[in-house]
């Protein structure tokens, strides 16, 4: 494992190339180019406010702009990479079938050019601190550990979708309505305070509320963000490495998994 | 493990050892991967055939630092499973495979380019394929950029280039970042005759240099005149080894052999015997009276 993790250490350069080719190709031909990466998540902020804000007014939010930023960016990123590198190692197949190279940079890559995308995003998201922010957390520093965080649990679910992908492409299927499911079910344009406290289904009753942060470490990762960046106060400590270490023992099996059957990916595709 | 990589050249160690090595492939039609394939075998109750056969049986094989091996064989012989499991591509089924050093191939040219990056910076991008960082790809791109012979064009996206400069740009790259081991396939059909010459010098510049190649070619030519070495494979099994006259002679007999069975069965059982001279080796069919040293 530690001479996989550093054989691809020793490839990096061959991510930042991709990922700077990746970043280049996805606006080529377009007029506001990487404009778009922050477009795209101001008109989802117009969309949502509008339809959350107005056309369902019983579930106000205040400073809703903000409140949906501070989901929906950390989301999007993530949505973005599962999609991305799902299909990376199948996308180039033609690279795995005639060149050596350690696989995994290929998946890693993906991520990081969604990084980028996300980090400019946050201009946006500053943008809509300065208008609709009162106070500025105190550990508003932390906010990159949290962004690290994020990362190493995207790539870990990156790296386990591309195998399963490589045998079976019913995955890119499956996933198209599993994203859509997790995206329900992480409180990005809602909050999680709305859901109740016990829900009975099949005569087991459970928390929805303590349920939610248990098994979707998407929505810890965006109440930490909403702590750091919405109420403008700190997350709790215990929480925080809870999430971490969810996201590291994450990266560790899609590591684990996709190093594991990574030989294979040569006669396969 | 089966295989072991390592980046460097471990000084007294060769680079490739292959102890036993057997590949296996599964046929694909009898995998099973979707699921209403394996609804469909589970209606039918059909047993599963594992249909499978082996391009690489058992082969063994060593190359030190310095020499060059040349690879003979009919079609399906092996020849390119036993590349791509030198490359890395494909493990071994079976056997120990033990590769130090860098390996380069020449095997696809131009993999991995980007249509819409610029020839210079698809030369990082598939320098960084082959492993390189960017100070080493920059001690090197004007080497490459010359070599490639490609002008102005070195600026403009790749997919505005002829198949021809393509491939030109892949060598250039390919050769120039000075590998420790560089495996070419066939004979190379780069660009036009003048071309192909720089192509063929700049390979035996690199066995000066001390480069170790591993050849695997249908011109038996090229074979005697660039390798210390030859193995002929075949069925998976190497027929013969040793030094390429005796191995492409080998080779070639066999081959003659065979042409001269499928002949005697197309004329029937009652086909003529042909005359086999003593010390000769043919059938007297052609016969080469003179020959000119270029």
């Amino acid at each position: 494992m530690w001479a996989r993790l550093r054989e691809i250490w020793r490839y990096r350069e061959l991510i930042r190339n991709l990922v700077v080719s990746e970043l280049k190709t996805r606006y080529k031909n377009s007029v506001f180019g990487f404009f778009w990466s922050l477009l795209n998540p101001l008109g989802m902020m117009l969309v949502f406010t509008f339809v959350f804000g107005f056309l369902t007014p019983n579930v106000q939010i205040e400073r809703y702009p903000l409140f949906l930023l501070t989901g929906l960016l950390p989301w999007n990123y993530f949505s973005a990479s599962v999609q991305g590198g799902l299909h990376s190692v199948v996308a180039n197949s033609n690279l795995v079938k005639k060149v050596y190279f350690p696989r995994g940079v290929l998946p890693i890559a993906t991520v990081l050019s969604q990084l980028i995308n996300f980090l400019l995003a946050f201009i946006v998201l500053f943008g809509a601190l300065l208008i609709f922010q009162r106070q500025f957390s105190p550990w508003l520093w932390t906010l990159p550990f949290v962004i690290l965080i994020q990362t190493v649990f995207t790539i870990g679910v990156a790296l386990t979708l591309s195998t399963l992908n490589v045998f079976y492409r019913d995955t890119a299927m499956i996933m198209d309505v599993v994203m859509l499911g997790w995206f329900f079910l992480t409180p990005v344009f809602y909050s999680a305070g709305i859901l109740p406290n016990s829900v009975t289904i099949a005569g087991i009753t459970f928390d929805p509320q303590r349920l939610l942060y248990i098994v979707n470490p998407m929505a810890s990762l965006i109440n930490i963000y909403r702590d750091l960046l919405y109420w403008g106060y700190r997350t709790d400590i215990d929480f925080f490495v809870r999430t971490a270490i969810t996201a590291l023992l994450v990266f560790g099996f899609g590591f684990w998994f996709f190093v594991r059957y990574s030989e294979r990916f040569g006669e396969e595709l | 493990m089966p295989a072991f990589r390592s980046e460097h050249v471990i000084p007294g160690q060769p680079l490739v050892e292959m102890h036993h090595v057997a590949r296996r492939f599964i046929k694909r039609r009898d995998r099973h991967r979707s699921f209403q394939d394996r609804f469909i075998r589970l209606l039918s109750r059909r047993n599963v055939e594992h249909e499978e056969f082996w391009p690489l049986r058992d082969v063994s094989l060593v190359l030190r630092p310095g020499e060059s091996l040349g690879v003979v064989g009919p079609n399906g012989a092996g020849k390119s499973t036993l590349l791509k499991l030198v490359t890395g591509i494909l493990p071994p089924t079976s056997g120990d495979l033990v590769v130090n050093g860098r390996v380069c191939s020449l095997l696809e040219l131009g993999a991995g380019f980007q249509p819409d990056l610029t020839g210079r910076e698809n030369i990082y991008l598939n320098g960084s394929i082959y492993g390189l960082t960017r100070a080493e790809m920059n001690a090197r791109v004007d080497r490459i950029v010359d070599f490639a012979e490609l002008g102005d064009f070195i600026d403009t996206p790749v997919k505005h280039y002829s198949s021809g400069m393509y491939v030109r740009l892949g060598f250039a790259v390919a050769i120039n970042t000075d590998p420790d081991l560089l495996l070419v396939d066939e004979v190379l059909a780069v660009g036009d005759a003048s071309f192909q010459h720089k192509c063929l010098a700049a390979i035996q510049d690199y066995r000066a240099a001390g480069g170790t190649l591993l050849l695997v070619s249908h011109d038996l030519n090229a074979i005697q005149s660039t390798c210390t070495h030859a193995v002929w494979l075949e069925h998976g099994l190497l027929q013969a080894e040793g030094a390429p006259i005796d191995v492409v002679m080998a080779y070639l007999a066999e081959m003659a052999r065979k042409e001269d069975v499928a002949r005697s069965e197309r004329e029937g059982a009652g086909g003529v015997a042909e005359p086999v001279m003593p010390g000769r080796w043919g059938n007297g069919a052609i016969r080469i009276t003179r020959r000119v040293m270029g």
